[in-house]
């Protein structure tokens, strides 16, 4: 049998095109810059870069991450470079390697966030915006945002008014009912949603009664989070209409087609990264061969497919 | 980029510390002083994310590391039978030492013998005579590892060794490894100085040997540990606070860092 086809298309108004379902996750992949010598950058579905702010952050003090039973919590701090920087030395570097850049953002106003669209609006090379309302990591800062659905769709149409990019919103786990939230985020304009960022957690060393993390608490992700992702992502995908990327402990191709038949059009990929460097190719190849296995000659078959 | 490597030998070569040879030619030729590898440790998920060790050195396609058993990660690692079993790691990482060093002095506080090994052997190679080389640890039966063969062959080598451990009476020469850094550095007459020192240990050891050399101006350099994920540069977990405030990446800036960009104080074991 023929290769099957992977392409997927992600949003309707706004539609970007990917080769495969498979893109590499904010945070987890620095500007993309950093995986050249790993991995040939072209044959990602997509990358989304660690979430740019206004201005530089330097992120929080050491011990930033810290390994839990099969998965990892990390508090790093929305460290990065700042737009301006980005904006000069990391994207121009890294839209010539053919692959579709997500930016994601990360703002602690809607200002913030309306500025930064602004300015990516303008930006070569853009394929989609990623709003990072969901980062439990800054005390007092994103999480704010994505608990509730007001202040999500607040920052969804100042955006929305800012710039005709494809626009993704990033929803947080952290919640009691995601629906409401992947609603309120759908009725403010948004082209996608992503889901889902880590869940907030903690470690603790016993021993010497000290949390692990620097900044005590952290986001845990990695493989301990997959079956929170696709119950997430199934009742999101269910009562949206806009498509769902879906993401939350995927380090294999099987992995990447439970999401799809949970209701994802595409999936991210991230703490696999640190497991293998050639992480998001080796889903992207399982994932063509569980197709071919499967007997289908197109991944988007896939898509919502779960029989309850 | 990531490879599976074959695994040789893992022999226990002293008490919990063991020798890993790997082929992987790739990263074997590739590979230097002071330079490190993500390796991991099984297949499982769990542990999930692949441990740092630094290379200790290089035979041919092989590429060998000398670790300790400290945790989860390493006591399966020590557990890993050579044959077909194959491990998967990325590398060769981060910064090296630079070896632009006139009259070095080594430095190895425990388990920092595994890249100062690679290092000597190296400086070697390029002709350097009577290297200084002062090692530290815990007890005098831990040096070099705890390894009988590694101490035979590295006292044989054109070194000129400063030994310490903190148990008294267990080693002849030194107590403290900061207290053996003194003898080594004015060992050189003040016409021809130390022209730099290269240390890797524990951070209470680097920070001490960091103070030793700005008293006697002494350019250091120290190889630091940080926990890590992707050892690349990307995830920004590896940080090490900086002088003058911020951070640097453990595993790009470093590991092997000039000690005066290191801000000390910030700085937890
Ligand atoms: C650049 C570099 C080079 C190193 N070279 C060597 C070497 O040559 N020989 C050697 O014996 N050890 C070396 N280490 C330390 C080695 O990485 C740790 O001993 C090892 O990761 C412990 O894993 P574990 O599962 O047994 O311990 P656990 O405590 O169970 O590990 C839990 C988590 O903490 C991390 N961790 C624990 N201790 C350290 C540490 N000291 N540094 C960084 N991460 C740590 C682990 O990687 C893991 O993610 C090096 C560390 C770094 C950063
Ligand atoms: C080290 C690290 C840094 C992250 N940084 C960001 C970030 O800057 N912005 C963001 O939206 N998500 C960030 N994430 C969340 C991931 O993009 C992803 O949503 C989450 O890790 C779940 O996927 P996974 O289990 O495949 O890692 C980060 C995750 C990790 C592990
Ligand atoms: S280990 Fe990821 S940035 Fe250093």
């Amino acid at each position: 049998m023929s290769q099957p086809n992977l392409a997927v298309t992600v949003g309707r108004q706004r539609p970007v095109h990917l080769k495969n379902p498979v893109i590499a996750a904010s945070g987890t992949f620095g500007y993309g810059l950093e995986y050249l010598g790993q991995l040939d950058l072209g044959g990602l579905g997509g990358l989304v870069t660690k979430g740019v702010s206004l201005n530089p952050r330097q992120g929080n003090p050491p011990p930033r991450i810290c390994e839990t039973a099969a998965g990892m919590l990390n508090a790093i701090g929305l460290a990065n470079v700042g737009l301006e920087v980005f904006l000069r030395d990391k994207l121009p570097a890294l839209v010539p390697h053919g692959v579709p850049v997500v930016v994601n953002l990360y703002g602690e106003s809607v200002a913030e966030f309306v500025e930064l669209a602004r300015a990516l609006d303008q930006a070569p090379g853009v394929a989609a915006l990623e709003l990072n309302v969901s980062c439990p990591n800054v005390s007092g800062g994103g999480m704010a945002f994505g608990c509730q659905p007001g202040p999500v769709g607040e920052i969804t149409s100042a955006v929305r008014a800012a710039t005709e990019l494809p626009l993704w919103v990033k929803l947080t786990p952290n919640v009691g009912d995601i629906v409401p939230i992947a609603l309120a985020a759908q009725a403010a304009g948004a082209d996608a949603l992503s889901l889902i960022n880590t869940l907030l957690g903690m470690a603790i060393d016993a021993r010497n009664r000290r949390p692990r993390l620097g900044n005590v608490v952290g986001g845990l992700s990695g493989p301990a989070i997959k079956p929170v992702g696709l119950r997430m992502v199934w009742q999101v995908a269910r009562s949206v209409d806009i498509p769902v990327v879906g993401m939350g402990g995927i380090i294999s191709g099987e992995d990447a087609a439970e999401y799809l038949l949970a209701g994802a059009s595409a999936v991210q990929v991230g703490t696999a990264n640190f497991l293998d460097p050639a992480a998001c190719r080796k889903v992207a190849e399982e994932l063509a061969q569980f197709c071919q296995a499967q007997g289908m000659g197109d991944v988007n078959e896939l898509v919502g497919g779960l029989e309850v | 980029m990531s490879d599976w490597a074959a695994i040789k030998e893992n022999k226990q070569v002293g008490e919990g510390v063991y020798r890993l040879r790997l082929t992987a030619p790739a990263i074997a030729a590739q590979a230097q002083p002071g330079q490190f590898i993500m390796l991991r440790v099984s297949h499982g998920l769990d542990p999930l994310l692949a441990r740092p060790f630094s290379i200790h050195g290089v035979d041919g396609d092989d590429l060998l590391i000398l670790y300790k058993v400290v945790g989860k990660g390493t006591r399966l690692l020590s557990m890993v039978r050579p044959g077909n079993k194959t491990l998967s790691l990325w590398g060769p990482l981060g910064r090296g030492f630079n070896l632009d060093v006139k009259r070095p002095v080594l430095v190895a506080g425990g388990m920092g013998i595994a890249p100062i090994v690679f290092l000597a052997d190296t400086l070697l190679n390029q002709g350097r005579k009577k290297l200084a080389f002062v090692h530290g640890a815990v007890t005098g039966k831990a040096l070099f590892g705890g390894s009988e063969e590694l101490r035979t062959t590295l006292l044989g080598r054109d070194l000129e060794p400063y030994l310490a451990s903190e148990v008294e009476g267990e080693e002849r020469y030194y107590g403290l490894i900061g207290v053996a850094l003194e003898p080594a550095l004015s060992s050189f007459p003040d016409s021809s100085p130390c022209g730099g020192v290269l240390a890797c240990g524990p951070l209470p050891m680097l920070k001490a040997v960091a103070q030793i050399c700005a008293r006697h101006k002494v350019p250091c350099q120290v190889s630091l540990e940080a926990p890590m994920a992707c050892g690349l540069g990307a995830c920004l977990g590896c940080v090490i606070p900086a002088a003058g405030g911020g951070y640097v990446r453990a595993c790009q800036e470093g590991p092997v860092m000039d000690a005066a960009l290191v801000d000390w104080e910030r700085t937890k074991p």
